[in-house]
């Protein structure tokens, strides 16, 4: 027995998986050990995208750290420009106005449309199907060309302001949204028949990753990971921020938590958020979209050029930044993975004193070792797209 | 709150702690059981066959049988032939606005310096024999702009705009990224368009 061992090599095997391997997305790396096929052991390795985003705010102003929150989640920017902003406001304790609350929802449910349709897209193209990869990133693309269209960029959009937003909606914004979403319902429809009942994909993601409901409270799961599992938790209807008391939709939630349920919940949330961005487009208030509040929001510019007084106090707010005052604010959105939360702290000055970032995938991707013990090195695949972890965002 | 007492409190989620008739949640899973014909899978072939099909014949006649006023009926756009339409919003390379003397209206006020978050911007500021200020050098490294258009916002005198170019930015020398005055300064016509939209869009009617 001894003799066959030897010849066998049964002795475990571990291997580097990334940092730079098609599966990882970003950057991060597995040391997997393994028995065969099997895994026995994993770590994952986080950090290779680390860019000091919390050092550098520190160094900014409060209206700088803006862009700085494009680059969080890269695939879905204006849920993180609208999540701090959301949280300095609080911080101040202002409001925005009622039309600037819906330009917001439906700036966040656009971005949620195009990061789901990514993260559907990329898991069916590591599973071999390339045709729904293609069919949804052409409805990615129509949706990234509205966000242009609202934004002037697509992906670095640096959309909204403390205590307000870049601009109102452009002409025609209604027509083209309801044109492109025809347009994406159609190619919904299309990547729906090639993959959710094609035998293929359900051997791959069917009862793989799979976690209880209590074991991913437990690991800090929020967001569509979560409601796979059946827990119908999200932060619009939880703790409702913005408009979306208001707004009728629906929380699809699933069974086992494993990567079909995953699956199933991201495609049913970009039908509600189509949902909810027609809604909102219908009820769209007319009025102001900023605050009348030049200490925090920028005054009109006829004013900067034409009278000295808000010349000088323009000046004033750019140099030093806007002056919240001190104190300490916590304030969570949904986010396209979960809880997105921004935890601030001020020190009366115009630069923030602390912001950290409570990024949703950090707790997922700190499960994975949990979901893939005792599974196969293929099973790696579509686990870790249907976790979606977003270097920018775990990384910060 | 007398509402919470009760049988009523049954229907508020134990998890969540939300009321169910709020939550609407909605099971996705329900359906999703194969039947047999779908496990034989040879007509599963078939019907994904059908999807991916149709797509190829509508983008044929795309091809053969344009809509009026288009070469085509593609979603691809054939980029150095064609180039895409930019919408009014689209931010480009910053550029500096010359007023109608040829010069640069920038007084180097040093905002847009300050407000840049890449900190790509540098200014030299200096004095015309009037008095009048101008700036003496003004570097814009394009390696480290990030298209935020805080520059363009913050300005006070319309010296500088976002255009709509976006070609030559992949050099494989950082220092021709590094522009000077000179390469920034475009007429004021060329960027009217911009000016007349940041005008509307940072204007009294949205306060």
């Amino acid at each position: 027995m001894a003799d066959l061992e030897k010849d066998l090599h049964t002795e475990h095997m571990v291997i580097n998986m990334g940092p730079s391997h098609p599966v990882t997305h970003g950057t991060v790396k597995f040391l997997v050990t393994l028995d065969g096929e099997n895994i026995v052991d994993m770590k994952v390795d986080i950090g290779y995208l680390h860019r000091g985003f919390e050092k550098m705010c520190e160094n900014g102003t409060w209206q700088q750290v803006i862009p700085y929150t494009d680059r969080l989640n890269y695939v879905s920017p204006l849920i993180n420009n609208v999540g701090y902003a959301l949280a300095v406001e609080k911080l101040i304790g202002i409001e925005v106005p009622e039309r600037c609350q819906y330009l917001r929802v439906i700036a966040s449910e656009l971005s949620r449309i195009s990061d789901h349709l990514t993260n559907v897209a990329a898991g069916g193209l590591e599973l071999g199907a390339f045709t729904a990869f293609l069919y949804f990133v052409e409805a990615r693309e129509l949706v990234w060309d509205l966000i242009e269209m609202l934004c002037g960029a697509r992906v670095t959009v640096n959309y909204v302001r403390i205590g307000g937003l870049k601009n109102d909606l452009p002409q025609g914004f209604q027509d083209k949204t309801r044109a492109v979403f025809k347009e994406v319902r159609r190619l919904w429809s299309d990547v729906d028949k090639l993959l959710t009942k094609n035998r293929v994909f359900i051997d791959r993601v069917r009862d793989v990753g799979d976690i209880s409901a209590e074991e991913a409270i437990a690991y800090g799961f929020t967001g569509p990971c979560l409601r796979a599992c059946g827990v119908p938790y999200d932060v619009r209807k939880a703790q409702p921020y913005l408009v979306y008391d208001r707004m009728d939709f629906e929380i699809p939630i699933g069974e086992t938590g494993d990567n079909f349920d995953k699956y199933l919940v991201r495609m049913e949330e970009i039908q509600q958020s189509m949902k909810i961005v027609e809604q909102a487009l219908s009820r769209l208030p007319d009025g102001p979209i900023n605050l009348d509040l030049p200490q925090y929001r920028m005054q009109p510019k006829e004013d900067i050029y034409h009278r000295i007084d808000s010349l000088i106090f323009h000046f004033k707010t750019v140099i030093d930044g806007i002056k919240p005052p001190p104190g300490e604010v916590y304030l969570a959105v949904e986010g396209t993975n979960g809880e997105l939360g921004f935890y601030l702290v001020s020190d009366g000055s115009g630069k923030p004193y602390k912001c950290r970032v409570r990024p949703p995938c950090f707790a997922l991707t700190a499960a994975m070792p949990r979901l893939m013990k005792g599974r196969l090195i293929a099973d790696i695949v579509p686990t870790f797209d249907m976790i979606n972890m977003i270097g920018g965002e775990c990384d910060r | 709150m007398s509402k919470m007492t009760g049988l009523e409190q049954s229907q508020y989620h134990p998890l969540v702690g939300v009321p169910m008739a709020t939550l609407k949640p909605k099971q996705v899973r329900k359906n999703i059981h194969l039947t047999l014909w779908e496990k034989l899978y040879v007509f599963e072939i078939l019907r994904g066959l059908f999807v991916t099909g149709k797509h190829f014949f509508i983008n044929l006649v795309g091809f053969v049988l344009p809509p009026a006023g288009k070469k085509r009926k593609v979603f691809t756009v054939y980029y150095p032939e064609e180039k895409v339409t930019l919408p009014a919003a689209y931010r480009g390379r910053p550029v500096l606005v010359a007023g109608a003397n040829g010069a640069e209206k920038c007084v180097a006020c040093g905002l847009c310096e300050k407000m840049c978050p890449a900190k790509a911007i540098s200014i030299v500021g200096g004095e015309r024999a009037g008095g009048e200020r101008y700036p003496v050098s003004y570097t814009l490294d394009m390696a480290r702009c990030v298209y935020c258009g805080y520059c363009e916002e913050v300005c006070p005198k319309e010296a500088i705009v976002m255009s709509s170019e976006y070609q030559g930015l992949a050099q494989r020398d950082r220092a021709i990224l590094r522009y000077s005055k000179d390469q920034l300064l475009r007429s004021e016509e060329s960027v009217k368009g911009r000016l007349d939209y940041i005008r509307r869009i940072y204007s009294k009617c949205s306060y």
